[in-house]
Order: C-alpha cells, then structure tokens, then sequence
C-alpha cells in the first residue's frame, strides 16, 4: 500500500512542492521547514569518549588468545617473472607457525606481494622474511608517466599497450564553438600521485573455528569483505563474520578483501591459531591504493558576454597497474557549457595499484578546470567569482556564492592594492559538485528493551565521519528519545546489511533505512501505550523522552514507563532503505574562497583562510559535519602543497614511502577555516540526507592553486605547489 | 653490582655477540629490575667495565606505567609502543609511522611528551610513563579528553590518543597556551582526517576550564558553531 | 631489526672501550639508533648505552665564560634554557626547529650531531648506495631535490644537523673520549677537537660524515663566550611549517650587531645545503669591516653561494639559500626584514 504527499523541498528562499508517491511503512520525507528537537543540533559524537580515552579498539587493537603475527614479503623490485621462492629457512625458524607464498602473477610494482609468515612476535614474523628466498628473473619497468607513453616503453602488461583507449565524448560542436569564441585560452595542468595514507594500516586479525571464519579488519564496507572471503574460501556467507568497530580511516582504500586480509586468513587457516597482519607504513604507501596522476591540456572559449561556449579536455594519467585516472567529472557538470569534448587515456606503469580516494577524478579534474576559469576570466577581463557566477545554472551554489564572497570579502579583498615585499597575499575561489544521494540496499534494526534502552543495529561502518552518531541521532529523533538512550551497534555482519561506505553514501543510505525502522518500532511503542493513554496509536506522538497524545499532550506516558510494558524482553523493527524519490536536486554543490601567503623569494606557500559552503541536504549533526568539511579541505591542502609520491626512475621504487618524506599538512599548515552549510530539503529520501566527505574535498587544492596564482600573478599550474614549483611559475612571463 | 675482582676475572663471552645467535637473557641487573626470564638458558656474564648486559634474548624488566609497576617480557628490540600494545595490552597509544614523525605514539615521560615508537623499553626503566589509559577513562575521564569530545577533535580516532597527550602535556606546562603555542605543540602530530581546526579549539578550551571547572561544565555546545541556515 | 644485547657501562671510560669491539653502536636518546635498526641499516650485536654516564649529563656556564652542554643533554632543554636563549640564540632555535616537540624531548645534543643523513637513497634498506659501500650515489641522475648544492661529491647527501650549524657558528667544540690500552694502564683519554673540523666531506669518506673513530664518544659540547654585543641567529626554510626537514638553514653570528657600526666579526655557517655544515668565508669577509646594511647581506649571501653547484633538481635551493641567508644577516644585525 502507498500513498501520495505533496512535500515542500529546497532552501532558504528557493522552494517549491514537489508530489511523490511513497510507501505506508515509509515516513513522510523531511520537508522544509521541519522542526527537529536532536537534528541539526551541534552534537559530539557518541563514541567520543572510547576515542579520546584510547579505550575504542580497532582492528590494529584486537588481541586474542594465542594470537600469532603475520607480516609479508614484498618484491623489492618494480617487474620481474619469479622463478622460485624458497620457505624453508623461514619455516624453520622457531617460533614461525606458517609461511606461504602468494601468487599475485608477475610481479608489476615494488611492493607487491610474494610470500608471509605468521610467528609468536612481530620481531620473529620479520626475521622470518629475511631468511625467505626469492628467485627474481627481473624484467624491463617503466614507472615514469611520459615515458611509458612512448613506443619502446616496456609493456607493464604483455597483454596491451601501456597507453589504455582513448575514453571520448562530445557534447555539441566543440570545434565550431572555438572558432566562433570571443576569447579562448589553453594550457596544461600537471598533477601527482597522491596516496591515501590512513593513519591505520590495512590489514586484519582472522580467526578459525573449525568452517567458521571471524576477521576483524579495518574497512570500509564489511559486508564486502565478508562476501570476498565467502568466495575466496568457498564458504557460505553466514559462515564468515567480518567486524570493523572502530576504523583509522579509509578514504576509499578500504574496499573488499584485500591481499592483506586474505593473507591473514590463510595464515590463520594453516597456523590453527589467529593471526593479526597489519602492514607496516611503507606498505601502505606502495601496494593499498593511490589517486591516479594526471596531466590535463584544457582548452576554453568564451563569448563576448563572457558565457563559456566551448570546453576541451584531452587527459592522461596513470593509477600504476590499476586504471581509473580519469578526471573529467568536473568539466561535463560544473558549469554551463553548450559544447564539451572530453577525451581521457589511462596510462600503465609499473608502480602500485590506484583505488578510489576522496571524490575518485574530481580534485585533480577540478583544479585544471578551475585554474583554467582563472585563466579564461582574466583573458577575457572578468572578475573571477564573476566568471562563475555567469556560467553556473545551480540556484543552490548561486546562493553559496553569495554568502561566501561576504564572508570572505571577496570585493575588498580583490581591490586591495597588491603587497610590494616579499610576501603577497593571493585569493581564489573554487567550485564543487557531488551526487551523495544514497543506495537503497541497507537495512536497520531497531530494539527497544523493558528496561527502556534502545539498540540501533546496522552492518553499517564509521570510518570517522560520524556515521555511529548520526544514526542514533536519527532513531531518537524519530522517537523522541534523548541520545543517551540510543546505542548505535554497527560494524558488524551479524546485523543487517548495508552498503560499503564509499561516494558519501553511509549518511544517505543508513538514515533513511534507520528512520523507517526507527518509525515501525514507535508504531509498536504507540501500540502498547495506547490502551493507558485511552486513545488511539494513530493519535499518539513521541517526544521529549515521552508517548504523548498529539491533541492533549498533558496525556502521556514515560517512554520509560511504555517498554516496561513490553511482554518479554524486546521488541524491534526493522526498515529498509527504498529507492530515491524524485527530490528537489540529485546533485549538492559547494564553494570553497581561499586566500594564500606566498613568499615570493623562497617561493613557500601559507595558505591563511578558507571559507567553505556546502549544501549536504539535511544536516544531521552540523558539528560532525564540520569536522568532515576541514578534513576535506586540509587534505586538498596537501595535495595542492606537499603530497607527492616520488618514484626514481631508474629504480623504480618510491622514494618516500614514510610520513615525512612524503609530506602531509600538520597543525602549522592549517589555515583558519570558516564552514557554512546551506541546507537543501531535498525530499530524496526519507531523510533528504546527503554525504559530505567527498563533496568538501573536491575544490579545495583547485581554490588554493588559484589562490597561489593570484599572488605571484602567473598561473600555477603544476601541483604540488612546493617552493621549486612556485619559483619556477614566477618565471614565466606574466 | 659487579666487584672488580668480577671484572679481573670474568672473561666476556663472545658467544653474546655473534649475530642472530640465540642466547636467552638472563640477567643479572644492575638496578635490579632483571631477573631470569622463564626457561632462559645461560646468564650471559657481565665483562669488564659492565654495569648491566641485556638480551638479545627476552628478559622481564620492570617500567613504571600509569603509576603502576608492570613487569614484562621483552627482548631488547622491542619499542616501549611494542611493549605497551602487545605486551601489557595498553593499545590506545597507536602505531603509524613507526618512525617518530606522526606523534600517533605520544606518552608521557616524566610528564614530557615522548615518541614510544623512537625509545626502546628497556631504556624507559626508571622513568614515569604515562600513557593515554593514564590520563583519563571513559569513566574518569580527563578534561583534556572530554574537551576532545565536546569539540569533536577527532574523526577516524586514531591519532587521537597522541594528539590529546601532546595537548595534554602542553596545557600542564600553561594551562593559558594561546592558539600559537597549541600549534606547535601538536606539530609533531599527523592528523590524516585533518581535524586540526577542532583540536585547538578543545585546547583551547580546556586550557581555561582546567583545574577549575568539573569536567561536567564541558558539555555546553562549541563556540564558534557557525549557523546553520535553513530548516531551524 | 636485528637482535642485540644492551650494555651499560660502568663508566665513559669502559663506554669507550665496549664500543670498540666490532659492529657495536652506542645509543643514548636512541632515535636515530631506534630508526636506523629498524630499517636495517646498523644491525650492530650489541648497543653501548651512554644514558646513564654522568660526563655525558647537564649544561653549566662555566668560571671562565664557556658554556658547557653534556651530549646527553636533550634538545628540548637547550631550546628552552634562557642562558642559551639569550646568549646562544641561534642555538636555542636551531634547537627548537629541530623535528618535533616529542623528539627533541628524546633526542639529544650528542645524537643531533651524530645522526646520519636523511637522504632517501640511504634510508631505502634495498637501495646499496655509496654510503653503504656501494659504488654509486643514486641521488646522481635520480631523485635529488633535497640533496646538495655545495661540497658534493662523491655523495651528495646534505648533513641532517640543525644544531651543526648554529655550533660552527658559534664556534664550539666538542670533548671525545677514547680509551687507550696501554701495556699497563688502560686509561681514558680526551681531546677536544673544534666542529668545523669535527665533520668531514664525502672526499675523506664517503661512508662517514664525521672524524669520530670506532670507540670515541662525544661528552660534551663546548661553546665559547661571544664577544660583547654579538648577535645570533638561526633560520630555516621547509617546504612545510609542521615538522619537515629544512630545504635549506643558516647559522649566522654577528659581532658587533648593533646597526650603524663595522662589523668586526661573522660567522656564516649553512645546514642542509651540502655533506657537511658549510662555513663560508666568502659570505664571512663580504660583511667584515663595514656596518651592515641591505646590500651588503645581500652581497654576503650571492658570495656565500657563489660556488653552489646544483643537481639535476634543486637549483632552487640556491634561490632559497641565498634569500634565508640575507634575511638572517639582516635579523642578526637587528634590521628589519619582512618574512613569513
């Protein structure tokens, strides 16, 4: 059974009604206007305590009974055919439990995968992979982008060429529109592989128990693990519980049953005992994932009005053996543009595999896009944030525009005479796009208990974004409970499914899966309270903490006082999470104004103040959200300054596989950050709630690198901005 | 301790020194704090001029954690961070780098915050260690901790433990710490969330309330919220 | 990491005579020790742990005007101490910008200058680079944006120390221990030797960055009174303003620094520019006997950095090293300079 609403979406200013037919177990979509007494509440995060105590234990925590530790060998060099890998000094080692070799295939990156031991301490599981012997018969590598290009490249793959088919489209006459533009301009934006470095390794603890396997391990999505490990061991899947309770990040890296997780398994399997296998930092940085390079040429026209009339992008990257460089998203959907070719190449080289980070394609897409906005408005004579406002058809970033020049002073700031030392002060403003909408797929539990406790259970994860806390706020929002009341229990495939937590998608797929169970179980509550209270459970209402009826509140009941009604122990509910309505937008846009300090002597970049604007639907909890929105900035700060990861070429290993030498923003390189979120009613799902991890990272290394340029008066178009990249972009003519 | 007739007459046994040999330790400690592991093989000798000869096998040793004497096993390889999360099962205090440069490993030494993954165990005898258990529970927790919370200085978690220990231990020092000096005193801590912005603003507040606001006083909602347009 | 045994000494005397014995390495804050072992680059049998000698402890300003800094003395202190922050300046600074608030309550002055080069070629364990014994300096042709521009050659490595320079310039020495064994008497012998000639060019040895010999421990560090109205300074640049190691850091010491007089005395010593700490005379006499001004320190430093021979990559650290010399000779000689 169904029925039909008319809801009110969009935002401050900005509304209109929207019809849509929904379901009876369905609550009525969050519309405008809607009064919450949890949501939109700045709220620390429920788990807080067990974090800042050291008391949350992650995978890298777990110890168990007789636990062994694993460790892998890892081919020293970038390609090479293995001839033979001889275990036996290891495994005669005392105190080695297991060894074993993993066929991962040639050996197409240093780092890859050859072998692993478990033993009785991390020192034994060490010196057990030096006495391992491998029997390397090398081959010809390239690990340099340009130069894997070129014909006589060694091929990474024997398979195909090391430059991937050109990925094409067209939108309208491209090439007519440039020749008919009042002004174009073209240039080439360079940008280097990043890697994710989440502060907790990869790796898992696995345990046995006869056919039943139990892994802990630090992921993103565990129900893929689980369905990965199920295959790989020919098991059904409920004889595989996979556990992330905690999780040192991921930011896209923490997909499925890595090597390492399998790894920990066999290990376990052959030891008969458990085994912990957390990679050591190098490791992370060579073998768990990367944001691929690229190189972008970026041709843009314009016509007399300013109006964009024409975009190209011809671009290449490399993600090592893995693909996905791609950068266009940015260019097809960001602005307003009748006429767009788009061309991308992926190119292989022998250097570890890519996997999605943060908004996979879209910072390096939109720091060539935006620098060469920058470009094309001072080509054509046109403050910059002008330039954008002309060419944007958003209505909710045309507002973010608004707020944020404000905030910012962006005016002031662009008519302030120019420094005349050594230090000048730069100002850019870039802008974001992402479609966080959610899955359906996940669905929740939700228990009530006579003693009056409330139990959220999801096979959900929180990677750090709050995902724990936003849930429980959610349910108790929906039943009117207070947040002490409600305990999230996620991270777990013994509750009910959900999806991996990638493309924002925990916050818009969990709530609505939540606030349904949530809204079934106080249906049930009403139920039992309704007799008492002599009216109907039609009539009732949960709120402060009480079931209530709605036309004489004075009528209630302890929300307390109804479980201790409840016949046995519990009662429960469970909702899923159904498929988008057709809301107000499926997109949500941001903007992001930077302003630098560039010594321009030594060429080294301070980047003072960042004001973001982003709109993620219904903000659940704005101070966990804020967290998310400097979290993305800082480390677009990274990208656009320091990160790098560093290949010699004649070796073909990285360089810099440490948290030092390759760089990552500390305290001192934080700018003061202004957040502010437009917040869109966007009736897409039950909760209208949109992710924001990834929305806030996707401008933010483009607004710096814009505001760089602005300060030394010359495009920077080489990223990272390091004080060689900068020195040598001075030298450019003006 | 040795007499010096022990020195004259004690050969040093060469056998300690081979690379990679197995010689368990046993030891006779200098300050007391050695004794024999279980099943050790032989008492390496102490030779002339030593004071204490360690390892390279595992010895139990004595480290002053929390307050508390805790004995443990360990060869002389092993980092006080090793000896912390796998010895004595104290794992808040995180392993990242395991090179000094991310603070993720940050205790305190003699009230001094210190890299546990740069320092071997056997060499934190005979100081005070702190670690984040130390300083507070979810129980008991310390203000630090819950200014931590309250400010939502922490998103994945993981460096939360060192960077509450380094502001922890740069509130002690002044508990008036300005913005400046709060950001240099988490400078040797890598934040991969990048969560920065709301570390100094909980170091800064439990800079003012420390020592004499109850911790319940910390639950007010965070200043500097900026407002959130729209549906309120 | 290998295993090891730790042994601790009676005294500095026995120190000296553990640590002869083949392989062993002596340890006291342990950092670079800890890291070194951890990638297998020093897998010694046994460590000489130098924590507990007393010759090794405290700071004190002596009778006769030297201050006198124990090896074992951490960074943190001589960052923090007002004698050192008001007389040694470039001391104190050098100390405090020097890796991060946790390892400088670890590390210390002796281990500071001691610690080996930070080059990624030689940290790599798989790499078999020159330093190592190997026969090539993988930073020639490779990745060397941070290796040297001055002094190279036939390893380019920069030294890793920030004190280094701020102690050359200063003009300190350190005491090194060593036991003798004589037929007879086995006894402790020292000698105190100046730093500038302490750290040796890859042209000795490339394997080494020092004269210290197998068994010799550094005590102390003593540093000479400075001259009436002498002024010091440390300045580095880094690509980050967190921990990161500097691109380029200079030590200079100015007597007398008051604006409007001759300078009678300079010294301009750089970090992180070549294999050792890099004392320029040119830079040194371009100052002496006028009184400072803009165009002089800027002629200092093009003097200081004349002979700079970049790599394939790092040019602009000549750029760099010549404006962060110009700004300390200019903040020394109390002149106003606009920096970030």
């Amino acid at each position: 059974m169904s029925r039909r609403v008319t809801l009110t979406l969009g935002f401050e200013g900005n509304t209109r009604d929207v019809t849509v037919v929904i379901p009876d177990d369905e609550p009525t979509p969050w519309q405008w206007g809607e009064r919450f007494a949890l949501v939109g509440q700045p709220t620390p995060r429920v788990d807080g305590a067990l974090k800042a105590t050291g008391a949350a234990r992650y995978t890298y925590d777990v110890q168990l009974p007789g636990m062994l530790y694993g460790a892998i060998l890892r081919s020293p060099i970038p390609h090479a055919r293995v001839r033979s890998v001889d275990l036996s000094a290891a495994e005669r080692l005392a105190g080695v439990r297991a060894a074993t070799t993993i066929d991962s295939g040639e050996v197409r990156f240093a780092g890859q995968e050859i072998a692993a031991v478990a033993a009785t301490t991390p020192d034994i599981a060490a010196d057990a992979l030096k006495l391992i012997k491998v029997d390397y018969e090398p081959l010809p590598f390239v690990v340099d982008l340009e130069a894997a290009m070129a014909d006589s490249a060694p091929s990474v793959f024997a398979r195909g060429p090391n430059l991937g088919k050109p990925k094409s489209s067209t939108v309208g006459d491209p090439d007519g529109a440039f020749a008919k533009a009042a002004a174009t301009i073209e240039a080439t934006y360079t940008s280097p592989v990043q890697t994710h470095v989440s502060l907790e390794t990869h790796g898992a603890v696995a345990s046995w128990d006869g056919d039943e396997l139990t892994v802990w391990c630090s992921t993103q999505g565990v129900y893929a693990v689980r369905d990965d490990l199920a295959v790989y061991f020919s098991l059904p899947p409920d004889q595989v519980r996979v556990i992330a309770e905690f999780i040192g990040g991921g930011f896209g890296s923490k997909f499925g049953a890595s090597p390492e997780i399998i790894t920990a398994a066999r290990l376990a399997k052959a030891a008969g005992a458990p085994v912990k296998l957390m990679l050591p930092r190098a490791a992370e940085h060579l073998a768990t994932g990367n944001r691929p390079s690229a190189v972008q040429r970026v041709k843009l026209g314009v016509d007399s009005t300013g109006a964009l009339v024409a975009i190209d992008l011809k671009q290449h990257g490399s993600g090592g053996i893995g693909g996905g460089s791609g950068s266009s998203g940015p260019f097809r959907s960001v602005y307003r543009c009748p006429n767009i070719r788009l061309e991308e190449r992926n190119v292989y080289t022998n250097a570890g595999p890519s996997s999605p980070m943060r908004a996979p394609g879209w910072p390096q897409g939109c720091f060539a896009l935006e620098l060469a906005m920058d470009e094309m408005a001072r080509k054509a004579g046109i403050d910059r944030l002008e330039f954008r406002r002309r060419n944007n058809d958003n209505p909710v970033r045309a507002a973010e525009y608004e707020i944020g020049a404000r905030n910012f002073g962006w005016a002031a700031k662009s008519a302030a005479p120019k420094q005349q030392g050594p230090l000048r002060r730069g100002i850019g403003v870039a802008s974001a796009l992402w479609h966080a909408v959610g899955n359906s797929g996940p669905e929740a539990q939700v228990i009530a208990h006579r003693d009056g406790r409330v139990e959220l259970r999801i096979g959900t994860q929180d990677i750090g974004t709050g995902t724990r806390t936003i849930l429980a706020m959610v349910a108790a929002e929906e039943l009117g409970v207070p947040l002490s009341t409600v305990a999230s229990e996620i991270g777990d495939t013994h509750y009910l499914y959900s999806v991996p937590s990638g493309g924002s998608g925990t916050a818009p797929s969990n709530t609505p899966a939540v606030r349904q169970a949530a809204a079934n179980l106080r249906d049930k509550i009403f139920r039992l309270a309704a007799p008492t209270l002599g009216a109907e459970p039609g009539d009732l209402e949960a709120r402060d903490g009480q079931i209530r009826v709605r036309v004489n509140p004075s009528r209630a009941m302890a929300f307390a006082d109804v479980c201790k009604r409840i016949p046995g122990d519990s009662i429960s509910a469970q909702g899923e999470r159904i498929a988008n309505y057709e809301g107000f937008r499926n997109d949500q846009s941001g903007c992001q104004f930077a302003e630098v300090e560039v010594d321009t002597e030594t060429g080294i970049v301070r980047v003072v103040n960042l004001v973001a604007l982003h709109d993620a639907g219904v903000i659940i909890d704005p101070l966990t959200a804020r967290s998310q929105v400097n979290g993305g900035i800082i480390m677009g700060i990274g990208f656009a300054l320091f990160e790098d990861r560093r290949m010699d070429p004649a070796l073909g290993v990285m360089m810099n596989p440490t948290m030092d030498d390759y760089k990552l923003p500390g305290s001192l390189d934080v700018p003061e950050i202004s957040v502010t979120f437009v917040e869109v009613a966007n009736g897409i799902s039950n909760t209208g709630v949109m992710g924001l991890g990834e929305a806030a990272h996707v401008a933010s290394a483009a607004a710096v690198a814009c505001a760089v340029s602005d300060a030394i008066g010359r495009p920077a178009r080489d990223l990272p901005l390091t004080p060689d990249r900068v020195l040598a972009a001075m030298e450019r003519p003006a | 301790m040795p007499t010096d007739d022990d020195r004259l007459t004690r050969p040093l046994s060469r056998r300690a020194f081979l690379k990679g040999a197995v010689v368990t330790g046993a030891i006779a400690g200098a300050a007391g704090l050695i004794r024999g592991a279980p099943g050790a093989a032989e008492e390496p000798q102490l030779g002339p001029g030593m004071a204490e000869r360690l390892g390279p096998g595992a010895g139990t040793i004595e480290l002053k954690i929390n307050g508390e004497a805790r004995q443990l096993t360990v060869e002389p390889r092993v980092t006080l961070l090793r000896a912390l999360r796998e010895n004595l099962g104290l794992t808040g205090t995180k392993l990242v780098c395991d090179r000094g440069s991310c603070g993720a490993c940050t205790v305190h030494l003699d009230g001094r915050p210190v890299t546990s993954c740069m320092m071997l165990a056997v060499d934190a005898r005979g100081h005070e260690i702190t670690t984040i258990e130390g300083l507070g529970t979810p129980a008991r927790i310390h203000p630090v901790q819950a200014a931590f919370v309250n400010a939502d200085a922490l998103q994945c978690g993981f460096c939360t433990p060192g960077m509450v220990m380094s502001v922890a231990a740069a509130l002690q020092r002044n508990p008036g710490a300005d913005l400046a000096e709060i950001r240099h005193a988490t400078s040797g801590n890598i934040c991969r969330c990048g969560t920065y912005p709301h570390v100094f603003q909980a170091a800064l507040n439990a800079g003012k309330v420390n020592g004499s606001k109850t911790v319940a006083s910390l639950t007010g909602k965070v200043r500097g919220s900026k407002s959130v347009a729209g549906l309120t | 990491m290998n295993r090891f045994e730790v042994i601790t000494p009676t005294d500095v005397g026995s120190a000296s005579r553990l640590l002869a014995e083949h392989g062993r390495v002596a340890i006291a804050g342990g950092v670079d020790v800890v890291d070194l072992m951890k990638q297998d680059l020093v897998e010694p049998p046994a460590l000489v742990n130098l924590k507990g000698l007393k010759e090794l402890q405290g700071i004190e300003l002596r009778p006769d005007g030297t201050l006198r800094i124990g090896a074992l003395v951490k960074l943190a202190e001589v960052a923090e101490l007002p004698l050192i922050r008001e007389k040694y300046t470039a001391l104190a600074q050098a100390a405090g910008e020097a890796a991060t608030p946790q390892i400088r309550n670890l590390g210390t002055v002796g281990g500071n200058l001691l610690q080996r080069p930070r080059c990624w070629y030689f940290r790599n364990p798989d790499v078999h680079c020159l330093k190592k014994g190997g026969d090539k300096c993988y930073a020639i042709g490779g990745l060397n944006r941070y290796h040297s521009i001055l002094g190279g050659g036939p390893s380019y490595i920069v030294h890793p120390s920030n004190l280094a320079p701020a102690l050359v310039a200063l003009g300190a020495s350190v005491r090194i221990v060593k036991f003798a064994d004589t037929a007879i008497l086995a006894t402790a012998q020292t000698e105190l030797v100046a730093l500038d000639k302490f750290f040796t060019l890859p042209t000795v040895d490339a394997k080494r960055e020092n004269t210290l010999g197998a068994g010799e421990i550094i005590t102390e560090v003593i540093v000479p009174p400075p001259a009436p109205g002498t002024c010091s300074v440390y300045l580095e640049a880094r690509e980050k303003q967190s921990f990161d190691w500097p691109l380029v850091s200079v030590a200079v010491v100015l007597s007398p620094a008051a604006p409007g007089k001759p300078v009678r005395d300079a010294r301009i010593v750089m970090g992180a520019v070549a294999p050792i700490p890099w004392r320029s005379p040119e830079a040194e006499a371009a100052l002496k006997g006028a009184p400072l001004d803009e165009a002089r320190a800027r002629a200092a430093a093009e003097a200081a950095l004349a002979n700079a021979q970049p790599m394939s990559d790092n040019a602009y650290k000549v750029v760099i090293a010549k404006v962060i010399v110009r700004r300390a000779i200019l903040k020394a000689g109390g002149i106003q300079v606009e920096t970030a």
